[in-house]
């Protein structure tokens, strides 16, 4: 464990106050030193931490480099994953990193005005974040906007919707957030943990940033680990391996056994070569594998893989925001067939459909909630392969016998 | 055309609004060759640019599409690209299936 935005006061003691936080860290830099702040982070090769990884310099240097006008900033604190807890964890401890990346992106991308975005479920954040705004210099013009709970609320287009016009579904892009998001304007939305790693980058610079990390992506991340005897969010170097969190956490599954890495939107994994594989983005790439937002659910060995996937594709479905008719229909579908399956109660041909659907529901929305899904259940079919057949062919559970 | 562009390509995509698109299916009957509909009957498009030879077949179906759900899009050079997302070097995410099997109806590669 490398205990970066996490360092200081204890987390059970909730937010650090602005004046231990200025104490602890030091005022931000001026604005000369700023003037090299994105090309700093895209040498620290910071990837955002929402989901998908983008590069965050080079999403602040498009937003910098549009041709007039003003930009906005949206911090993502959505965190609809329902297996995800560390941006809920980072906005009520470390509020004051999360408003210091909101002010220097702002500076950065040329913004006076800033959206927090906060799921309304994660009212300690909320009240957090609040009480952090109240507490230092106004530079930026910030206010808190709180999304209903839904998967689709935090992606990116839905945020921007909401904002605007209090609707929190996805929109089809483009335009592009970063082209015409919140009213009209260019807008950088970025995940509150990658605004957090900025601020330290700001401060402490790229060489610094990237002395962390075991493989190849450098730096920390926050990580949700469930599953084990004492879950919760941890900070650990990139590359960590799941053997080391289990070992951390008082895991008592046996080594190999499945594993959930990165949530709802991630990929069932099993096996020892799993357990002792890098946490990193890249290595995890190669791999078709995605670090995602840093779930890692131990699931144990008594534990069915395919009902555990049924439930998951029902709260997906559940998730859609009934825009999209292959959204809506495919993952209805998947939904029901995969829980015939988990029931004993397969039609002869739901296997077959079901690694169809992994492969046609793909690139078949607005937004990429039918491709999460259905790549999660394409990892169970692998992972899970004998328990499929068993429930289908045999119609009993080889691990609940 | 553009010389950087691959021999027959058009330069143009076609962009679906998912969701406005309502299943009326129009599209797939005038374009067979790069749009089919799922069992639900929402259309599949061919992935990359629209092959110069059916560019104008494109277009029609494009303007057959009774709730305008669909519309031809220019598409950059990778060297002109501006959006970030669209640039090299960046993996998609979610991680897409190894290799989406090509579809008959696909025109062949050259
Ligand atoms: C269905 C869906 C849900 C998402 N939910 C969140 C979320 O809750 N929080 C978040 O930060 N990003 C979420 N994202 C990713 C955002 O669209 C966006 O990429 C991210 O906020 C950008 O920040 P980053 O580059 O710092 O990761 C979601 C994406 C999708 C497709
Ligand atoms: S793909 Fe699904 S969740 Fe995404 S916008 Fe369409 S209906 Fe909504
Ligand atoms: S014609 Fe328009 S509404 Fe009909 S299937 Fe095609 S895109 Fe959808």
């Amino acid at each position: 464990m490398t205990a970066r935005l996490l360092s200081g006061p204890a987390l059970n003691l909730g937010a650090e106050p602005y004046d231990a936080h200025r104490q602890r860290l030091g005022a931000l830099p001026g604005k000369a030193e700023r003037a090299g702040l994105i090309p700093a982070i895209e040498a620290a090769g910071l990837l955002g931490r929402g989901g998908a990884g983008f590069p965050v310099g080079r999403k602040w240097a498009s937003v910098a480099g549009r041709s007039k006008g003003q930009a906005i900033v949206l911090a993502n604190g959505a965190e609809g994953e329902p297996m995800s807890m560390k941006d809920r964890v980072l906005m009520a401890t470390r509020p004051h990193l999360v408003l210091d990346g909101v002010e220097l992106a702002a500076d950065a991308v040329g913004a006076k005005k800033a959206v927090l975005y906060i799921g309304s479920e994660h009212a300690g954040a909320r009240v957090a974040m609040e009480a952090a705004l109240r507490e230092r210099p106004r530079v930026v013009d910030t206010r808190i906007v709180t999304p209903p709970v839904s998967y689709a609320a935090g992606e990116e287009s839905a945020a921007v919707r909401f904002v605007n016009k209090g609707d929190p579904r996805p929109v089809t892009v483009p335009p592009r957030p970063f082209e015409k998001g919140i009213d009209g304007k260019p807008t950088l939305v970025q995940n509150v943990e990658s605004l957090a790693n900025a601020a330290l980058i700001a401060r402490y610079g790229a060489a610094w940033f990237r002395e962390a990390g075991r493989a190849e992506t450098r730096g920390t991340a926050l990580v949700t680990v469930s599953g084990v005897t004492t879950p919760g969010v941890l900070e650990v170097e990139l590359g960590t391996t799941l053997a080391d969190l289990a070992a951390w956490t008082g895991g008592t599954a046996s080594v190999g056994s499945p594993v959930l890495l990165g949530g709802y939107f991630g990929s069932w994994v099993a096996g020892p070569d799993a357990w002792q594989m890098p946490l990193d983005p890249a290595a995890l790439r190669a791999r078709g594998l995605a670090f995602g937002c840093g779930v890692v659910g131990f699931m144990g060995d008594s534990a069915c893989g395919v009902a555990a996937t049924a439930r998951i594709m029902d709260y997906m479905a559940g998730s859609s925001a009934a825009q999209c008719g292959p959204c809506v229909y495919g993952l209805r579908a998947v939904a029901d067939a995969t829980a015939r399956v988990a029931t004993f109660a397969a039609h002869p041909d739901d296997l077959r459909r079901l690694r169809g659907w992994t492969e046609s529901l793909v690139g078949r929305g607005a937004c990429r909630l039918p491709d999460g899904t259905v790549g999660l259940l394409r990892s169970a079919l692998t992972v899970f392969e004998t328990d499929w057949a068993a429930h289908t062919a045999q119609r009993r559970c080889q691990v609940r016998a | 055309m553009n010389a950087r562009r691959p021999f027959m390509d058009s330069g143009f995509r076609i962009e679906i609004d998912r969701t406005v698109c309502d299943a009326y299916g129009t599209c797939a009957e005038l374009l067979p060759e790069l749009i089919t509909l799922d069992e639900w009957g929402y259309p599949i498009i061919a992935a990359g640019n629209i092959p110069e030879p059916l560019l104008n077949h494109a277009r029609q179906a494009v303007e057959s599409c009774p709730i305008v759900a669909l519309r031809l899009a220019k598409v950059p050079t990778p060297q002109a690209e501006t959006r970030p997302d669209r640039q090299t070097g960046v993996p998609p995410w979610p991680p897409r299936p190894p290799q989406q099997t090509p579809r008959k109806s696909m025109p062949r590669k050259r």
